[in-house]
């Protein structure tokens, strides 16, 4: 991004100044030396005056080993590095991407590092996630069981010096990532309990890895920035996976069966409403109707009442003949002679009788005083006069 | 040509003497300046330094910081007396260079060395007096700072500072660790059957519920039922008193009527009959009275 404008502004004045270069370099090394003739860069016009011809030659010589020379001082620093500049060992500066020139060794030196270069250390695994390293990935619960856990940490460099000058490290420092990664991880894994650890506290844990990771790596001057922590994946172990997947599923177990009940709930209890609501409408409809025959018949008996209290002793008379007319046109009838009746058993054919008298409409007529005495006639002095014969 | 000759001659001399008499000191190191075995100074500063060629020897030391990291977990006893493995790293700088010197000959294995031995005491001491419990999680942060303290008061003695010591595994040797994974798994199967006894008890209350709930609703409407049915009846039975109460003889006359007719109006209805009776009045007799 810088990279640009630092490029131009080389484009305008650099290529073109070689020789002012050459100039301030030579001044640089006047100052070095503290007053003493720079000897490379004067060695050459110094002794004029003997076999011009010679010392000329010489001269252009040394001219192109000093050119040359001073050209080894040009690096390059990519967009992603930054380069640390060293003139006799001591730390000078930082130089951010572009093209940059120092004095050339012995008298400065750069270190070029690659600071945005995503490195990843592995924790409890090597390659591949299927590579666990038992040692590494087990590690101790708050609760003291044991869980398996694989992570990959991935950094970059913050401050280039602190990163070259502070540690004693690898090229990449991953020994030292490593190292803080692990006692990082099994402390926060220590501080929790191993359901948290399994379930919820993922996240939880990565951040507060990330966190005291780079607590540690700040604390002894890295210059290195853990920039994520990948939990890869994080397990009982192997020996009790069984239990914790049936745990697991009892837990799926429980929540069936509580779905068991409310669905057999689901179903009894509108059912129950289902019933009730048909009850009450019954008795309801019960009721209305009770109470509407009742208003009928009522209402019926008291038209006839009326009606009787004007001429009683004939409407009297007139609803039992029309009564009786109606129940005898209706029913087969036996007549029996009282005479030929009293004290004699009567013998009637009722099985045929109520054969007749089934299919056809016609009404037998037996003659009293049949030879076949079947039914005894109790006569009774009825208020009416009519008889039940059974 | 002679001329130049001794001047290139000279040239180098120069360059030879001064090469011997400059030395550079790294960002990362410190120097000491050795004369005759004698250690006459101690350079901390990088850059460029000068020494009396011939006489004077310089020895480089790294002023970063190493790390000690064990090869293999070592064995502590808690104060339950349980054996835990403990691997753990010692984060290390050469501060008094002299010092370094003198006592280990500026060797870093001989200081590793030096170290480890020291910190596994430390160690072993400080894990003497806590539990399982505490190394894990409890007192881990507080356990590493006292024997990096501890430690480092005894690393000065060598020249050494002690900028760390971390506790990298705690875990239980294989034995411990099998019965910790048979505890779990015991402890997962409490848990299991747990759950799936308070399955069936939650199905269980949730049915009972339902059953009760059906039966409160049944009786509920059973009651509200036989209260409109009891009011209908009785409604009907005021009804039917107010309007046979007008004249109840005519009431039984005209109700008993009803009832004959209700009762015999099929052919299979057989009525055996006396001329007797009242409806025969005029059957026997036109001029009955």
């Amino acid at each position: 991004m810088s990279q640009d404008p630092q490029w131009g502004r080389r484009g305008k004045d650099g290529p073109p100044d070689l020789d002012e270069i050459i100039r301030q370099f030579t001044n640089k090394l006047k100052q070095f030396f503290g007053g003493k003739p720079g000897r490379p860069a004067d060695a050459g016009p110094n002794p004029p005056h003997d076999g011009r011809a010679m010392a000329g030659g010489i001269g252009a010589v040394l001219g192109v080993v000093a050119v040359l020379w001073a050209a080894s001082g040009f690096y390059v620093v990519d967009a992603r590095e930054e380069a640390v500049v060293l003139r006799f060992g001591r730390y000078v500066q930082t130089t951010d991407p572009g093209l940059h020139w120092h004095m050339p060794w012995p008298i400065e030196q750069r270190e070029i590092v690659k600071m945005s270069e995503v490195r990843s250390v592995e924790v409890g695994f090597q390659g591949s996630t299927k590579n666990r390293l038992p040692d590494e990935s087990l590690m101790l619960t708050q609760d003291q069981n044991i869980i398996d856990m694989q992570l990959e940490v991935q950094y970059d460099i913050k401050d280039a010096k602190a990163f070259v000058f502070n540690n004693v490290a690898d090229g990449d420092a991953r020994d030292i990532v490593k190292q803080a990664a692990e006692t990082s991880i099994r402390e926060i894994v220590g501080r929790n309990k191993v359901d948290f650890v399994l379930n919820e506290g993922r996240g939880q844990v990565a951040a507060d890895a990330t966190r005291l990771i780079q607590n540690l790596l700040d604390s002894y001057g890295a210059g290195i920035r853990i920039s994520r922590i990948n939990i890869n994946d994080v397990q009982p172990p192997e020996e009790v996976q069984a239990a914790f997947a049936d745990a697991v599923k009892a837990g799926q177990d429980k929540v069936k069966q509580t779905n068991d009940g409310t669905a057999y709930s689901n179903d009894v209890v509108p059912k129950a409403r289902g019933n009730a609501a048909r009850l009450l409408q019954e008795a309801e409809g019960y009721k209305r109707r009770v109470i509407a025959e009742a208003e009928g018949n009522a209402s019926r008996f008291s038209q006839v009442v009326a009606e009787y209290s004007k001429a009683p002793q004939v409407t009297r008379d007139r609803m039992y003949l029309d009564t009786m007319q109606e129940i005898m046109s209706n029913s087969s009838k036996v007549l029996v002679d009282q005479k030929a009746g009293s004290g004699n058993l009567l013998y009637l054919p009722l099985d045929k009788l109520m054969q007749l008298s089934g299919p056809g409409p016609a009404t037998a007529e037996i003659p009293a005083g049949g030879e076949t005495p079947a039914v005894r006639l109790k006569s009774e002095a009825a208020n009416r006069g009519d008889r039940e014969g059974r | 040509m002679n001329r130049l000759v001794s001047a290139v001659v000279i040239v180098l001399l120069g360059l030879l003497v001064l090469s011997m008499s400059v030395f550079t000191v790294d960002q990362r190191q410190s120097a000491m300046v050795f004369q005759l075995g004698e250690v006459v100074r101690v350079v901390k500063e990088p850059g460029i330094k000068f020494k009396v060629p011939l006489l004077q020897s310089v020895r480089y030391f790294d002023r970063r910081i190493l790390t000690m990291d064990a090869e293999s977990p070592e064995r502590f006893n808690t104060i339950e007396k349980k054996n835990v493995l403990v691997d753990s790293y010692v984060k290390w700088q050469v501060i008094d260079v002299e010092q370094y010197y003198k006592s280990v000959g500026g060797n870093e294995r001989t200081a590793s060395a030096r170290l480890r031995k020291t910190v596994n005491d430390v160690l072993r001491a400080e894990f003497g007096k806590q539990t399982v419990q505490d190394v894990i999680s409890g007192k881990r942060d507080e356990v590493m700072e006292i024997v990096g303290q501890v430690a480092d008061a005894d690393a000065r003695k060598i020249g050494v500072h002690i900028v760390d010591v971390r506790l990298k595994r705690v875990d239980f040797p294989d034995d411990i660790s099998n019965a910790v994974y048979e505890r779990m798994i015991s402890e997962r199967k409490t848990v299991a059957s747990q759950l799936r006894s308070e399955g069936s008890a939650e199905a269980e209350k949730i049915r009972a519920d339902a059953d009760r709930q059906r039966e409160i609703i049944i009786a509920d409407a059973f009651n509200k039922a036989q209260q409109l049915k009891g009011e209908g009846d009785g409604k009907a039975a005021s009804i039917y008193g107010a309007a046979y109460g007008q004249n109840p003889e005519f009431y039984a006359f005209y109700r008993s009527l009803e009832a004959y007719k209700k009762t015999f109006k099929s052919k299979s209805d057989v009525m055996v009959l006396e001329p007797s009776s009242a409806f025969f009045k005029y059957m026997k007799d036109p001029r009955a009275k």
